[in-house]
């Protein structure tokens, strides 16, 4: 029985660069029927709110965020001051510190040029389906072959799906109300993975404030109201640990 | 926009460098936790409830809060982006067409 595992151990040897790579792209491959509508829909989001269509494309690869540009083109059409645009996108990017963070001890190892190369393609969805791999224990020494694997595909979807939704954007009709896919994937995002109390009050403290300020100058309401929510969310986490904590 | 890019390729990248190797204050995690939530949401409660042709919340015949819900229910049920999207659009357009 013993020596049946021993001679297993002996087999296993650590996944090659390439393995590495193949399996980071068809970990990430369920991910794309959610990524490639995304980008569609950003596309053509990008030219329907007046940026021209090389700023949308670069929009996709300079920010690489999803989220974070919609919002983006929103505000932009809106005619809002650059300054809060930006503060407002950077609010919403600042959970990347929380990936960044959680791969430092998977990464920190590698060369300053891997670090860059793989700190531009740490998105959420890369971020997930690596870390999985990252503490699975199936990982070996070339595991940073799986986040570029994750996040090629990544980039290469998120690219090729921008342009065609710049390209087939002039010709879907307003009256498809396609923007209201904006508030729909959100929901898609938030829907499941509201759990506990304090994620309910952050919820519904960021609506609440962000319609009641939704009149107020340079469109103020996302920062007010995202940090309100978070604010709550973390009063709410805190009230309710320390109630049944005994330390 | 390249301001922007930047910023958020430092968030991505800051925690990856060896010169940082401290851990991040326990309240910040925390708090950096509720950021998608607390975002999205405010994103979404108020493209749902403000009329786009008259700027005013509008709750009775309102088609888009019906068509969240019923993306608050797919999401649920499905988990899936896409199967949301499609259920919300579906049934937006489907109330227009009706009205």
């Amino acid at each position: 029985m013993s020596s049946k595992r021993d001679t297993a151990d002996a087999l296993f040897e650590a996944p090659s660069a390439q393995q590495e790579f193949w399996h980071g792209m068809c970990d990430e491959l369920p991910l794309m029927f959610g990524v490639i509508p995304f980008g569609l829909v950003f596309g053509v989001l990008g030219i329907e709110s007046g940026l021209g269509p090389l700023q949308t494309i670069l929009l996709s690869t300079i920010l690489f965020g999803g989220a974070s540009q919609v919002v983006f083109v929103q505000l932009w059409a809106a005619g809002i001051p650059a300054l809060i645009v930006g503060s407002s996108v950077c609010v919403i990017n600042i959970r990347h510190v929380l990936y960044s963070a959680s791969m430092a001890s998977h990464l920190g190892h590698l060369s300053l040029r891997w670090r860059l190369l793989l700190g531009y393609l740490l998105t959420d969805e890369a971020y997930a389906v690596s870390i999985k791999r990252f503490t699975n224990g199936h990982a070996g020494p070339l595991k940073h072959f799986h986040l570029l694997g994750s996040g090629a595909l990544l980039w290469t979807g998120w690219q090729a799906s921008t342009i065609i939704g710049v390209v087939v954007g002039n010709t879907i009709p307003e009256s498809w109300s396609l923007s209201f896919a904006i508030p729909l994937t959100f929901i898609a995002v938030v829907a499941p993975i509201m759990r506990t109390r304090a994620e309910i009050a952050t919820a519904v403290t960021a609506g609440s404030l962000a319609t009641i300020c939704q009149t107020l100058p340079w469109n103020s309401w996302l920062i007010i109201a995202a940090s309100g929510g978070i604010a709550a969310g973390w009063l709410v986490h805190h009230v309710s640990n320390g109630k049944g904590c005994t330390e | 926009m390249i301001a922007t890019g930047l910023f958020t390729f430092a968030t991505r990248f800051c925690m990856l460098n060896k010169t940082v190797g401290k851990q991040l204050p326990t309240w910040l995690v925390e708090a950096l936790s509720f950021v998608p939530i607390a975002v999205l949401t405010a994103i979404i409660v108020p493209a749902v409830l403000f009329d786009p042709a008259s700027h005013k919340i509008t709750i009775t015949d309102n088609p888009r809060m019906l068509a969240a819900l019923v993306a608050i229910a797919t999401a649920l049920i499905t988990r899936q982006v896409i199967m949301t999207i499609g259920a919300g659009l579906a049934t937006l357009w489907f109330l227009q067409w009706v009205a």
